[in-house]
């Protein structure tokens, strides 16, 4: 292992300390605890929305809490989730009136702990939550049939939720309206990745999970989950075309749609990577009749120090668009 | 019984996972990334320290807010459903400071309902209720045949046992070991084997 860290036991909360001394004009922590963060910036009525998750992503989570984006999250060791406890600190911290909404990742850990955030939320202090469980890498399990659950995992299309959603609370539109549009947002977002290298958790000091020297994982998680298709590493072209072919037919994303394109760095791969993926996108988008809102490029959602890439499109209608270019300004998402 | 009797349940329920954290990291670093055992006994324990020192005697409340110290113990997957589980128990039992020893069936049976509301898993899917679920059907015929509390545990435990080791006849639906589909049938589920050390438990308490 080889990381820019002191004690591996002590990495969250360092990082959780650096990260409040970085920025003390947007975001704090309550219930005396750092794992327990919310935005400095409060509007009496307007719905509260949180996040949450295990660390080791950033930006996500912590990074999107700020003006027009999330009012609070709380995040757990590596990999892990929050407590319910934690949740519930956050979630009475930023209930300023008009109920709280969740927006987090299908995964199970977090689902568990989020919905007994949700009843405490409910039996002990009075606060409305409602829910929105993101799940769009179209890599982790095919589509769901109607009235079956969502299997797939939460990964970085979850940003363009938090933007949506944030504006929409941010414009006092009240919870119900604020979860239809974040279920619209989930609803017509789908993500793929590629791995290049594996992550090692630094409490653990290994590599949970190898890649060889000279192959990639197309399809693989944000925290090493088992991809659909292990080979040698092709060119970024061959790459991005394999996963946009997958990506597009799957909502699917048709000729004369407009989307946002988010390309996200998962951590090692370099910002001069992630725009030679960029100019494929844009060739194989047009060839396919899409034309695209506007581009996110750089690292929104890592895994670590994990090499490799995700592509997220974002179907926009009116409305997603309003809300998509609403201004935000957060620790790590500025948008004027 | 008043809420001793549940306090010595959990500590016994602490004694037993710390006392086989190896084996629960053993058979869960097969099937999932193998931190059960140390969940489970830092979990319990945790539960413990709140049931003993929990200020009222409303035993419904002791056991609530000993399932809120295990979740903020232990936030995994697991740690979370047992916390469940004990939380769900404290609402059921809520307003009782005595019990009789038919609650205790009250107990594992509300404890079954909070794990099977929050994991949203079923009987016959390889999980911890494939252990629990026959404990909780022996021990309700038990109780209805007149048995004292002892042989009402022995069952209980022997059900449970089996269950377990039915486990391996079952494909995995939930949670990690499910991606290994057909592979994952004849490996033991260690859920399973929580539930089997509860009943263990609960023959040492009576």
């Amino acid at each position: 292992m080889k990381k820019v860290i002191n004690k591996p036991e002590n990495y969250v909360i360092e990082m959780l300390e650096g990260l409040y001394i970085a920025h003390p004009d947007l975001i704090t922590y309550t219930d005396n605890d750092p794992h327990c963060l919310v935005s400095v910036n409060k509007k009496e009525g307007k719905v509260g929305i949180a996040t949450g998750g295990g660390s080791g992503h950033l930006p996500l989570f912590l990074g999107y809490v700020g003006k027009g984006m999330l009012d609070g999250c709380s995040v757990g060791d590596v990999f892990q989730s929050p407590s319910a406890e934690q949740m519930l600190a956050v979630t009475k911290e930023i209930n300023h009136g008009a109920g709280v909404l969740y927006i987090y990742g299908n995964y199970n850990g977090d689902i568990f702990n989020f919905d007994m955030a949700a009843e405490m939320a409910d039996m002990e202090e009075n606060i409305r939550v409602e829910s929105i469980v993101a799940g769009e890498d179209v890599a982790s399990a095919g589509p769901s049939a109607p009235g079956e659950s969502n299997k797939r995992r939460g990964v970085a299309g979850i940003v363009f939720v938090f933007k949506c959603a944030g504006a929409a609370a941010d414009a006092m539109l009240d919870l119900d309206s604020v979860k239809r549009v974040a279920q619209k947002a989930a609803d017509n977002v789908r993500t793929m990745g590629v791995a290049l290298t594996p992550c090692t958790v630094p409490r653990v000091g290994k590599p949970g999970f190898e890649i060889a020297e000279d192959e990639m994982e197309i399809g693989m998680g944000i925290h090493g989950e088992t991809g659909i298709r292990k080979g040698k590493l092709e060119t970024a072209d061959q790459i991005v075309e394999e996963m946009l072919e997958k990506v597009v037919k799957d909502l699917p994303y048709e000729r004369g749609d407009k989307v946002a394109v988010l390309i996200n760095g998962l951590g090692a791969t370099t910002l001069d990577e992630q725009y030679i993926v960029t100019r494929k996108v844009d060739e194989f988008l047009k060839g396919k009749g899409i034309g695209v809102h506007r581009y996110y490029v750089g690292e929104y959602v890592t895994s670590l120090e994990m090499a490799g890439f995700s592509i997220s499109l974002l179907k926009l209608d009116e409305e997603l668009t309003h809300y998509l270019d609403a201004p935000a300004q957060t620790p790590f998402f500025v948008q004027l | 019984m008043d809420r001793l009797f549940f306090v010595r349940y959990l500590d016994e329920l602490q004694k037993i996972m710390s006392e086989n954290r190896e084996y629960l990291i053993d058979l869960d670093f097969v099937v999932g990334d193998g931190d059960l055992g140390l969940t489970m006994s830092d979990g319990f324990l945790a539960a413990y320290q709140a049931g003993k020192d929990y200020p009222e005697t409303d035993i419904g409340k002791m056991l609530y807010s000993a399932g809120k110290a295990m979740s903020s113990a232990v936030p995994s997957t697991m740690g979370t459903l047992m916390a469940s589980g004990l939380m769900e128990a404290g609402k059921v039992l809520k307003g009782k400071t005595e019990i009789e020893n038919e609650d205790i069936a009250t107990f594992f049976m509300a404890y079954e309902e909070g794990v099977m509301n929050r994991g949203k898993a079923k009987v016959g899917e390889k999980t911890f209720l494939d252990g629990l679920d026959p404990a909780v059907e022996a021990m309700k015929a038990s109780f209805a045949e007149g048995d004292e509390l002892s042989v009402v545990a022995q069952k209980a435990v022997r059900a449970a046992r089996e269950g377990f080791e039915k486990t391996t006849t079952m494909i995995a639906v939930h949670g990690r070991a499910a991606t290994r589909g057909e592979a994952s049938r004849s490996l033991k589920d260690p859920g399973a084997a929580v539930a089997l050390l509860m009943m263990i438990a609960l023959q040492k308490t009576v």
